[in-house]
């Protein structure tokens, strides 16, 4: 059922855009989503797991199962694969505009291989400033991934990182914000 | 003070001759002549007014009416000389910055231009940058700067230019005191005395500066530049061993003691750290003139300059050793130079040297050495009576580290009368990578970051994954092997015209630089354990300087003139400027996240490069009545600093520190033949800028009281 009304949304978009009648817009059900997440600044603390299906926190005691996509902490991603988690989570690092690259690729999805060779690795994805200490998410960096249960993809990009305000001489968290559209249908088209 | 002094014209401009100069700048050489004689353009002595390449002159007289203690306060009056933070220092969020400033020229980062007392090269850089706090300005007798590649007479690190600092040579008995008194406590002391007994010439300098600092930030534990007490000290010797030959002997001592207080981190709870910096500098030089015919002279020099700094603070409630950290380089360089004038034809200068360096720091892995054998060769021709000269020179410099590299330049000038002149120069310069690039094993204990020097990068990534100071799974074998760094290398030109009549005085150039193999800061993709980077050196990029500088000078009578300089700059990195061209480089609104494609205009340049600066002159002087007023401004424009939009590069207002004007006046007047007071105020605005600019301390005051005696020499 769920197939044939996506194949029904395809279609209605297609026409739509061949048509130029007075076609009423077709609400193309794809989550897109704005969020921020607040992210241990410790290297040592556990990670935070996000669904992008649900757009929601995973809590850890389900760090074990598919349920989460990505986990953070500090400034290193892991993806639920491999050696991070029992799915088959995988990511693209493209450069571009977010809103213009609309097409996940369809090989070249690289995964957690080990703990130590992460699939996003340190440093690709930042600008250290020693001056003021941030982390500034590069420009233009747009990530596919493709999700922990390997069927769906999300295309995503960072806005900012900045820490949580704090008492005292040391940070805490980190408040990752980001966008993302999450497509249900399984394509790789957004 | 002798009335006789004060005659001669004041140089604040360097292009071209002064009208009433008459100074004997060199007892032994171009007597008589009326214009002022420069010996770094061309490593032999040359009338102002003749040299072909860009040289700025800056005379005792203008340090003096400045009334300012500072070398580098002095440097920045001039057009296209700026004085810059070391960005490292900057990064230190208004805690005292070690690393000091340094002078920018062309555009190209202190570690690019070279400074030389005496003619010779002084050790001690510290992130590249050597403290001109180390050189005294009360027994300065001339400060000349040449801009654009000079390597091929000076080597390594001449790339951007040359700043040759020429202490006082004897020429008769003169004893001179100075009483200086400036805000924060500043006190100075100077005593300078020269004298010439039948063929022996003598001159000894003592000078004391010490001040309380400053603080810009109250909020902020800790001064913004801490108390120092320096000595400065010279003894210079010259004997006439006979009618042809003359033996020079200098020794040179500095000491500076630096206080350090400030806050920092301890097992994550604030703490007080306090210690001191020494520093001390010891220099000694010989040189053998021998006249060997009329027209032909042989120089045996050699040098040995040696600076150290020790540095500590303990936290201050256990007494614990914090941060402890020790410098010591040393070089010794041995050089013969000749020399041939065939009069009113040409004049042809040859050397052969070597460079032999040594440093030991603790922040260095290891004592480590280089040794440099270099020869250079010039040859410069006067054709159509002296209308045109041209030279052409060129310097070989082999270090045990890399192959032979060659630095060639020629230069021209034409003087179609006596009021035009038209000069064009190219060079070839390059600087060889220096002991921090190789070397350098820094931690960062209040930051946490680590700077590791490309040759020991991969035993200490080693030595850091052993001890766990590693991020967990950082991946450190690409860097187990040492791929050498390569001298960094650049072609410059410079074409310029000057025009001088009895009261203007006029200058015009345009100059380009095109730099490769620049060694840079990268970023390793992984971190330290604490999370923080860890950077080391590689020869990452290409960037290209250019600009145009304009001068002039307008005497106004016999009392009032007035000069202004302008520089236009533009100084960009090759590589993000193809980044650009191929729509490669984005970046993102911090306010409204919108991510959009850079483009060649918004892309404003290197960091920490201004590209309008400027500077104007008032000058006073009434001979009769022994007064005098200097009056000069100061602009620099905006000029990169962070980057905030996620490309790191300077594109966007909010990346910049906005433009800043510094006023200073000093005025002075004799009160009796041998007594003169000077009172001034610099930073009349008092323009502050405690993150970026920690090195301006705001409006401050000073006052010097002069007493000087002259006897004239009777030989």
């Amino acid at each position: 059922m769920k197939i044939q009304l996506t194949i029904f949304v395809a279609a209605g978009l297609f026409f739509s855009a061949c048509n130029k009648t007075d076609v009423a817009p077709v609400v193309v059900p794809i989550v897109t989503s704005t969020q921020s997440l607040t992210v241990n600044f410790s290297s040592t603390k556990s990670f935070i797991f996000f669904s992008f299906k649900d757009s929601a926190v995973v809590a850890n005691t389900d760090s074990a199962t598919t349920k989460w996509d990505i986990g953070l902490r500090y400034t290193t991603f892991i993806l639920n694969g491999n050696a991070s988690g029992p799915g088959n989570a995988g990511v693209s690092m493209q450069d571009g505009i977010f809103s213009s690259l609309n097409t996940a690729p369809a090989t070249g999805y690289a995964v957690d291989t080990s703990r130590s060779n992460l699939a996003i690795k340190d440093g690709s994805w930042y600008d250290y400033n020693t001056t003021t200490h941030a982390f500034i998410p590069k420009a233009g960096k747009v990530f596919f991934f493709r999700t922990a249960d390997g069927a769906h993809y999300v295309k995503m990009q960072l806005l900012s990182v900045d820490y949580l305000p704090f008492v005292g001489q040391v940070p805490l968290s980190l408040v990752y914000k980001f966008q993302y559209s999450y497509q249900p249908n399984g394509t790789k088209n957004f | 003070m002798r009335k006789k002094n004060l005659l001669f014209f004041i140089l604040v401009l360097n292009i071209t001759a002064p009208i009433f100069a008459q100074q004997k700048f060199f007892n032994d050489t171009l007597l008589g002549s009326s214009d002022p004689i420069v010996v770094t353009a061309n490593r032999s002595e040359r009338k102002l007014s003749n040299t072909a390449v860009p040289t700025i002159l800056i005379s005792k007289n203008t340090i003096n009416k400045t009334g300012s203690l500072r070398v580098q306060d002095i440097l920045q009056e001039y057009t296209g000389v700026t004085v810059v933070n070391s960005t490292l220092g900057t990064s230190l969020n208004g805690y005292p910055n070690p690393f000091g400033q340094g002078v920018q020229m062309l555009g190209l980062d202190p570690a690019y231009t070279a400074i030389l007392l005496d003619g010779e090269p002084l050790v001690g850089r510290n992130a590249g940058i050597l403290k001109l706090g180390r050189i005294a300005t009360g027994n300065i007798k001339q400060i000349e700067i040449v801009k654009g590649p000079s390597s091929s007479l000076y080597g390594s690190e001449a790339m951007a230019g040359v700043i040759n600092i020429l202490t006082e040579t004897p020429v008769s008995e003169k004893l001179s005191l100075q009483l200086h008194h400036a805000s924060n406590n500043t006190w100075g002391s100077t005593i300078s005395y020269t004298n010439k007994y039948h063929k022996t010439g003598i001159q000894f300098f003592l000078n004391r500066l010490s001040s309380n600092g400053y603080d810009l930030n109250p909020l902020l534990y800790g001064k913004t530049a801490d108390s120092f007490k320096d000595w400065n000290g010279q003894l210079k010797i010259i004997q006439e061993i006979s009618n042809n030959m003359q033996l020079l002997v200098s020794l040179r001592n500095h000491d500076s003691h630096q206080d350090n207080n400030y806050q920092i981190l301890y097992q994550n709870a604030p703490a007080i750290a306090k210690g001191f910096t020494t520093e001390a500098e010891r220099s000694a030089y010989t040189q053998l003139k021998w006249i060997i015919a009329p027209n032909t002279r042989i120089y045996f020099r050699t040098f040995f300059d040696q600076y150290t700094n020790h540095s500590f603070v303990n936290l201050e409630n256990t007494n614990i050793r914090f941060d402890e950290t020790s410098f010591n380089q040393s070089v010794v360089k041995p050089e013969i130079q000749l020399e041939k004038t065939v009069p009113e034809k040409s004049v042809y200068v040859a050397g052969i040297g070597a460079n032999l360096e040594m440093i030991n720091a603790s922040r260095y892995a290891g004592k480590q050495q280089l040794a440099t054998l270099y020869i250079f060769t010039q040859k410069e021709w006067y054709l159509l009576q002296k209308k045109l000269t041209l030279i052409a020179g060129a310097r070989l410099d082999k270090r045990t580290d890399f192959n032979i590299h060659l630095s060639p330049r020629i230069a021209v000038a034409y003087k179609p009368n006596s009021s035009w002149k038209f000069t064009a120069s190219a060079g070839w310069g390059f600087k060889a990578p220096d002991f921090r690039h190789m070397y350098l094993n820094f931690y960062n204990a209040q930051i946490g970051y680590s700077l590791l020097g490309n040759n020991s990068l991969g035993a200490e990534l080693q030595s850091l994954q052993k001890q766990g100071l590693l991020q967990t799974g950082a991946v450190i074998t690409n860097y187990r092997t040492t791929i050498p760094l390569l001298p960094e290398s650049s072609f410059g030109w410079h074409v310029g015209a000057s025009y001088h009549t009895k009261k203007i005085t006029a200058q015009w150039g345009v100059f380009r630089n095109d730099i490769k193999n620049l060694i840079d800061v990268y970023a390793l993709p992984f971190n330290r354990s604490n999370g923080l980077p860890i950077y080391s050196y590689k020869n990452i990029g290409s960037v290209y300087t250019e600009g145009i500088e304009m001068d002039a000078k307008y005497q106004i009578n016999q009392h009032w003139s007035l000069s202004g300089g302008y520089q236009f700059l533009l100084a960009k990195d090759k590589q993000v400027l193809a980044q650009i061209s191929n729509g490669q480089l984005y970046k993102r609104d911090p306010i409204t996240y919108q991510t959009t494609l850079v483009s060649t205009q918004t892309y404003f340049g290197l960091a920490n490069r201004s590209m309008h600066s400027a500077n104007g002159k008032f000058l006073y002087e009434n001979l009769t009545t022994g007064f005098d007023a200097y009056f000069r401004a100061i602009y620099r424009g905006k000029f990169g600093f962070m980057d905030v939009n996620g490309n790191n590069i300077i594109d966007d207002n909010r990346e910049m520190t906005p433009g800043y004007w510094l006023l200073n006046l000093a005025s002075s007047k004799a009160i009796s033949k041998a007594f003169r007071l000077q009172i001034g105020v610099e930073d009349i605005l008092n323009y502050t800028n405690v993150l970026q600019l920690p090195n301006i301390a705001g409006r401050t005051f000073f006052i010097n009281i002069n007493y000087s005696l002259q006897h004239n020499s009777t030989n």
